[in-house]
């Protein structure tokens, strides 16, 4: 009896809910259900038809955005590389970076042409690099310190190959290394006595790369000639110099105690005659810039010129060394007289960087630049240095006078320099410089040159 | 013959061995328009393998793809292309009046205008054609989603463009038969520009080139008839199926003659004009044409167009000079900046 009752009480639910006797339900809302499902469908589907589209434009602009940024330039500032210009497919850049160097100097003793102690802008140089064509670089560089302007760099590079490059225009003459050094990377604020003995910047063209993965470098180079200790814009005579340099760093890249040492010869031949308005003769200066040594009145160079240079850089964690030896020979005459006379410098510069920074023969970039606030100081290096230029003895009396320069100048120095980041540089040096005769009295007196320098390069 | 003949034999011998033969590897550019990669990919194996066999040399040809107006500009821009095969002659005529690259009489250095092949517009539908469309008409109706590329970048979108008028015209004509010229008359115009402007309300979604509209419409599952290239149509039929898509022919389209020339200034710059000829040349040969037509290009030589006769459907076709008066005209008129299609899609 009770299963009646539950089939009675199923059947009475059915019937309320209509499910029991479908023929009984208005014809009309089966197929409105199903209209309205068909409906829904239809609308799902033109959902899935509005999101797939608004997924394809959204696919399509960054397609566009892509190509367009491809053929966009780039636009850097950084402190490394300075302000840049790139194409997006980096064939053709222009940087622009810049160097300036502010000094305080005082320098006692010496004699002669001794300037007053003074500040003064030793450096103010806009620097302008580039590439054309992905395969030309080009570096032009004015300089605007000491209130006036003159070129330093300014020359076109090919680059055939990493190993066969060609450079053509003014450019350091590729001789003595400490000259080669840019003048924001120098341990020093002046270079060392020997670095009268190499030539600055000459005109002409060169051959130079990197062979076994950058472990040898070479440079030959035709060029007008430059005096020692000078640049040269155009030539004196219709005779040109040849100058070569081989450097090697045959444990580059090796973790090894020799990883940071490089080894080098340069040299350099040409034939310089002079004339009286154009001697072709050098004037050496002090480490305080006052004349070291200076040919008489009526003395020329008249004949071939020769320089050697066996030189060194070698660093290993924060100690760094470099060290040249220079010959510089020449032949000079007056009036009916001629001699070959052969100058030579030598020095030993070593730096220690105190924050333990790697030395480098470039400048040293602080692992923490300065934040007084956050407590950190960049990166502090000592440096020293000792150096020696001798005059040839057989120079005097006839080629220059022995009471007014002298025939040796030995060189002491010590400096500090404090890198705030990879773009500020303070340094102050002290140098100290015997000389033996010179002077009407003997011995030139000893100059004492305190050069202090705030620096900037982006 | 002494001992000493025979040693000078031996070492001329030795020598001519040695001496490096004269064979070169050329690179050549072809800038082309967006849905050729397959027919190129396939016809530069083909001439490679000729041109070694004939001179011995390699000849490597690259290939650029895209919208033919935005490889056109690419060129004027500075890509160096050896040649240029686009979709439409005036791409290559502003090639020719910008940058000066050729002549400006460069079609009528190779036969048929330049035009080694030529193509029409169909309509690519999903299978089952569940919108029921069969005509231009039909793409009006609301509901009906189109896609096409661009015809400010694309070629194929212009000649797509060009073909949905010349319906709207002849349209006009049918439904005024005692109308003279009733299909050059104003009224004509303005109807043709209504019908396309409702077909452009269609479009959902504009891509810049006909491959991106293919990847759209076959990949994307996006809209319900592709206004496609013929051979694209038939490409994306081979390759995804003919259980997905089927292809609708129109009552009228239009006769497209998509042309080819050498870049005489950069082919003379490079020392390839000799082989950038002979691989235009070779479009024209049978084994080009038989490429094209395999590629559902429409051959122009009547061997090979007798030969894949049964691949190609009946297609009643107007041309760009009898409806528009070529094709400076057209692309004055309706393409430039501001003109008739910036009107309708209302692009400022």
């Amino acid at each position: 009896m009770v299963k009646v009752y539950a089939v009675w009480i199923v059947l009475g639910v059915l019937f309320l809910s209509g499910r029991a006797f479908p023929e009984n339900e208005p014809a009309g809302s089966m197929e409105e259900r199903i209209d309205e499902i068909k409906s829904l469908e239809k609308r799902i589907i033109e959902l899935e038809q509005q999101q797939k589209i608004l997924a394809r434009k959204w696919e399509i602009e960054q397609q566009a955005a892509a190509e367009k940024a491809k053929a966009s330039p780039v636009v850097t500032a950084t402190s490394k590389d300075g302000f840049s210009l790139k194409s997006a497919d980096g064939d053709f850049s222009l940087r622009f970076r810049g160097l300036i160097q502010a000094d305080t100097r005082s320098v006692s003793g010496s004699s002669g042409s001794l300037a007053d102690d003074t500040f003064t802008l030793r450096r103010v140089r806009p620097i302008f690099e580039g590439t054309l064509w992905k395969d030309i670089d080009f570096k032009i560089v004015p300089d605007f310190g000491g209130g006036s302007s003159s070129l330093q760099d300014a020359y076109l590079d090919f680059k055939f190959l990493p190993e066969f490059k060609v450079r053509a225009g003014r450019f350091k003459s590729p001789f003595g290394i400490e000259r080669l050094q840019s003048c924001s990377d120098t341990l020093f604020n002046e270079l060392g006595l020997p670095s009268n003995l190499t030539p600055n910047y000459d005109i002409g063209a060169a051959i130079f790369g990197d062979l076994y993965e950058g472990k040898l470098g070479y440079t030959l180079g035709v060029l007008n000639g430059a005096a020692d200790n000078a640049s040269i814009d155009s030539d004196i005579d219709n005779n040109k110099e040849v100058a070569a340099r081989l450097f090697a760093n045959p444990w580059k890249g090796e973790d090894s105690f020799l990883g940071g040492l490089g080894v080098g010869f340069a040299a350099t031949y040409g034939i310089k005659d002079g004339t009286s308005g154009s001697t072709y003769l050098p004037t050496y200066k002090t480490i305080g810039q006052a004349d070291l040594f200076k040919y008489a009145s009526g003395v020329v160079s008249d004949g071939a010129q020769e320089r050697y240079s066996p030189q060194l850089y070698y660093s290993y964690g924060s100690f760094g060394v470099l060290a040249e030896y220079i010959t510089s020979s020449r032949k000079v005459s007056k009036a009916a007289a001629t001699e070959k006379l052969t100058n030579k410098g030598w020095q030993v510069a070593a730096s220690y960087v105190l924050t333990g920074e790697d030395a480098t023969y470039k400048s040293v970039i602080p692992r923490k630049p300065v934040n007084f606030t956050e407590g950190s100081y960049g990166a502090w290096e000592v440096v020293a240095r000792f150096g020696r230029l001798d005059i040839d003895s057989d120079t005097f009396p006839t080629y220059a006078s022995s009471t007014s320069y002298p025939e040796t100048a030995t060189n002491i120095g010590a400096g500090l320099n404090w890198y705030w980041n990879r773009n500020v540089k303070w340094a102050l040096d002290y140098d100290w410089t015997s000389f033996d005769k010179g002077s009407t009295k003997g011995d030139r007196k000893d100059e004492h040159a305190i050069i202090g320098r705030v620096q900037l390069t982006f | 013959m002494n001992i000493k003949t025979w040693i000078k034999g031996i070492m001329l011998g030795i020598l001519v061995s040695a001496i490096p033969g004269y064979a070169k590897e050329i690179k050549l550019l072809n800038v082309s328009y967006d849905p050729t990669r397959e027919l190129y990919q396939e016809f530069n194996k083909a001439f490679a393998a000729y041109w070694k066999e004939k001179t011995g040399d390699t000849v490597v040809i690259n290939q650029s793809h895209g919208g033919s107006g935005k490889q056109a500009r690419a060129v004027i821009d500075g890509l160096e292309a050896d040649v240029v095969t686009l979709a439409l002659a005036y791409d290559i005529d502003a090639i020719a009046e910008k940058v000066k690259l050729f002549p400006k009489t460069w079609q009528s250095r190779l036969p048929n205008n330049s035009s080694p092949y030529t193509s029409t517009i169909v309509f690519l539908v999903r299978k089952g054609n569940p919108k029921q469309i069969k005509d231009w008409d039909d793409l009006i109706k609301p509901g009906v989603s189109i896609i096409t590329p661009n015809p400010k970048t694309s070629g194929g979108a212009r000649w797509n463009y060009l073909a949905a008028w010349a319906f709207a015209l002849e349209h006009y004509k049918i439904q005024h038969p005692d109308q003279k010229d009733a299909e050059k008359s104003s009224e004509a115009d303005a109807y043709a520009r209504e019908f396309v402007g409702k077909l452009f309300k269609n479009v959902p979604v504009l891509d810049s080139g006909a491959r991106g509209a293919t990847t759209t419409f076959v990949q994307r599952e996006i809209g319900d008839v592709f206004l496609s290239w013929e051979n694209e149509a038939f490409l994306a039929i081979k390759e995804f199926g003919a259980d997905k898509f089927e292809i609708v022919i129109p009552s009228l389209s239009i006769l497209a003659e998509p042309p080819v020339t050498v870049v005489d200034k950069v082919v003379d710059r490079r020392g390839t004009r000799e082989v950038a000829q002979a691989y235009l040349e070779f479009l024209y040969s049978e084994k080009g044409q038989d490429i094209a037509a395999r590629n559902f290009y429409r051959p122009r030589l009547e061997s090979v167009a007798k030969k894949y006769a049964e691949q190609f459907p009946e297609v009643k076709m107007i041309t760009i000079d009898a409806v528009f008066g070529g094709w400076q005209k057209a692309q004055k008129r309706h393409f430039d900046d501001g003109g008739v299609f910036d009107q309708i899609y209302g692009i400022k």
